[in-house]
């Protein structure tokens, strides 16, 4: 122990006589979280609130018309422009502005397009009922073509969400046409006069409840995902500091004095990592409090944490164990500061990326969903996605954390296999 | 000096990875307690590979060694809580001050806190240093870096002290400072291994020494024995050139 904590106060004064990179090691970091949230903001509206740019011609200017401008108005994911004048070169100005990107869909609803589906329903409803009652419609059928242009650069799934609104209005128009049509048929037969008032609700209403995997009544946005994310790759890029601290002290022989002195290389480095885990909680300390307090000044959500203390202290220290563990087997094993840092920044990255650091997993292909589970910073976004949506406790992010701190363990036991195996060489 | 055999090497080998030839090629060797032994030999003859053998760093491919009784193979933390190794680096954190350094040190030897600050300032004294106790490494002289390396190994008051090249980029002064030293931790019966490129040093210090090259011990006796076994010879340096050559070992 005493050897362990004379470490540590040797650890500790090296750090704070590098005050320039102790603030470095605290400010990047910080400004990484801030930056990339506000960058992928915009990503997690598209996800969630940002709208589609439409463009609306509509010549019909009846039913179907005006019940798709409302539809589509009311469904909150589009920003309509409606154009329901018929000069003859609205629609060509509609198709220029689709092309240049100011609207990304545009949709010609044609004149008469709320007639002809009259016209069918109510010659489907006269093929079911006396003549003498028909009202005298001279129905044929003709087909409408509604046409819809879209930006190249429109996503498949808007352009099919376009189409199925339409064709839902499409169908309602039809349906409430030959009801009333099979209504006045039947006033008609009946002599009677009724009043059709159509529920302005319908029957069947749909109540969402957020319970995927990652949600407890909080939307993942990009707060909520930004400063778990950058806070894991902030802690796990302490590996490049660690490691060169490792490597300096090996080129200056100051490891090989310690190899000759009754302390273990595991003495040695647990000094070092404790140092460099208590840096990784207060970075994440810092990072967490500017997503409650700095990120809502540049317009960004707060950042909503549950107030589960214990669970997300275990959660940051298991990862602050994960990245020290990683950063003490990338010093001993590289022979070079530029082995260790390209290394340790690249894999890094990498293991940022597949775990989910810069695209939630969430959003990933199933294939990349299955190997982010072997990134350990994935390991530590989860436990935190838990702590931060799931309101989970200490008990449901322990599977997570026990992953971390086997890293951790494996990351150590590599490092003394691979010190024993150098001394043999 | 007694006839106590402190260190036992017996056909001693040391191949590097990769190499077909040894760096230590078979060596045995007795030393004595108390002696002050000198390895001298070209860049290359096998000096540090020894040494670095010999204070655990690195591993024998074959051969034993005992220290003070103990096997080096199986015993080396026992070993290493009597030895002290002064390297060829200044094996120092350069931002931490002579104290700081001495200090971390000392306290993985298990000295208490007391006695360390003690020891500290006793040797400080002693080497010229205690002006300079609060002032970081960095900022001293070849020479200062040099003595307060050697502090850093002799804490614990080690039983055998293993020097490579201890005064490499000292002044005369330090030079001298360090040689008399030395022969202090001599006269209390400490153990000197060393190792130099100065024949002047080696002859002042060592009771008896071995020429070394290509990894073999190609002599070993008193620097006066030895010398006087080679009529042409009048000083080590002469000896040595005549034992090891005059071509340049550049690896």
């Amino acid at each position: 122990m005493k050897k362990l904590i004379a470490s540590v106060q040797k650890e500790f004064l090296l750090l704070m006589r590098d005050i320039e990179g102790v603030i470095l090691m605290f400010f990047m970091p910080l400004c990484l979280v801030v930056v990339i949230t506000l960058l992928q903001h915009r990503t997690f509206q598209n996800l969630e609130e940002i709208k589609i740019p439409i463009v609306i011609v509509d010549l019909d200017n009846d039913s179907l018309g005006i019940a798709f401008r409302t539809g589509i108005r009311n469904s909150r994911m589009f920003e309509v422009t409606e154009i329901t004048d018929h000069d003859p070169n609205t629609l060509n100005e509609a198709r220029r502005n689709v092309a240049n990107g100011k609207y990304q869909i545009g949709i010609l609803i044609p004149e008469n397009t709320t007639s002809a589906i009259k016209n069918r329903a109510i010659g489907l409803v006269q093929k079911q009922l006396p003549l003498n009652i028909t009202t005298l419609i001279n129905q044929h059928d003709k087909q409408v073509v509604i046409m819809l242009f879209f930006d190249p650069i429109t996503k498949m799934s808007f352009r099919d969400l376009a189409r199925s609104k339409l064709n839902e209005f499409a169908s309602q128009t039809e349906t409430r046409i030959i009801f009333l049509t099979y209504s006045k048929a039947i006033d008609a037969l009946t002599n009677q006069s009724s009043e059709i008032v159509f529920p302005k609700e319908p029957i069947i209403t749909f109540k969402e409840d957020l319970v995927s995997e990652y949600t407890g009544g909080i939307t993942p946005n990009s707060v909520q995902h930004n400063v778990p994310a950058w806070t894991l790759f902030g802690m796990f890029l302490i590996c490049i500091p660690l490691a060169g601290n490792i490597i300096k002290e090996r080129n200056d022989g100051c490891m090989a004095r310690l190899k000759t002195i009754p302390v273990s290389y595991l003495g040695i480095m647990s000094g070092k990592s404790f140092v460099f885990i208590v840096i990784c909680l207060i970075q994440a300390s810092l990072i967490i409090l500017v997503g409650i307090f700095l990120m809502p000044l540049f317009g960004l959500p707060k950042l909503v944490i549950n107030n589960n203390w214990g669970a997300l202290f275990t959660i940051t220290l298991a990862s602050a164990f994960a990245a020290s563990g990683y950063g003490v087997a990338i010093g001993t094993i590289a022979s070079t500061h530029i082995q260790a840092s390209t290394f340790g920044s690249v894999s890094t990255v990498i293991l940022a990326a597949i775990g989910g650091v810069w695209i939630p997993v969430m959003i990933m292909p199933d294939i990349m969903r299955r190997i982010s589970d072997f990134s350990p910073l994935n390991w530590g976004i989860r436990g935190y996605y838990d702590v931060f949506l799931r309101n989970a406790g200490i008990t449901e992010i322990l599977p997570g954390a026990l992953k971390l701190f086997t890293f951790y363990i494996i990351c150590t036991a590599i490092s003394l296999l691979f010190r024993k195996y150098s001394a043999t060489r | 000096m007694n006839d106590k055999v402190i260190i036992d090497i017996t056909n001693l080998t040391k191949v590097y990875n990769g190499r077909l030839e040894p760096a230590v090629d078979n060596i045995s060797l007795e030393i004595y307690e108390g002696e002050v032994f000198g390895i001298v030999g070209p860049n290359g003859a096998g000096k540090t590979t020894t040494l670095s053998v010999l204070c655990g760093l690195l591993k024998s491919t074959s051969g034993a060694v005992k220290i003070n009784g103990f096997d080096l193979d199986h015993d080396l933390n026992e070993i290493k809580k009597f030895i002290g190794v002064i390297s060829q680096d200044i094996a120092l954190y350069e931002k931490l001050t002579a104290y700081e350094n001495l200090y971390y040190f000392g306290r993985l030897f298990d000295i208490n806190k007391k006695e360390l600050n003690s020891i500290i300032d006793s040797l400080l004294n002693r080497l010229g240093l205690y002006k300079y106790k609060n002032e970081k490494i960095v900022n001293f002289s070849g020479g200062m870096k040099r003595r307060i390396n050697l502090l850093a190994g002799v804490l614990h008051n080690p039983k055998i002290l293993f020097l490579d090249e201890p005064v490499t980029g000292c002044d005369v002064q330090s030079r001298i400072v360090i040689r008399e030293y030395l022969l202090e931790l001599k006269l209390s019966g400490t153990t000197l291994i060393y190792t130099s490129h100065l024949m002047d040093d080696v002859e002042k210090l060592c009771t008896r020494i071995s020429v070394m090259d290509y990894g073999r011990i190609i002599q070993t006796g008193t620097p006066t024995s030895l010398i006087s076994q080679h009529s042409d010879c009048l000083s080590l340096e002469d000896l040595f050139l005549k034992l090891t050559g005059r071509n340049l070992r550049d690896l």
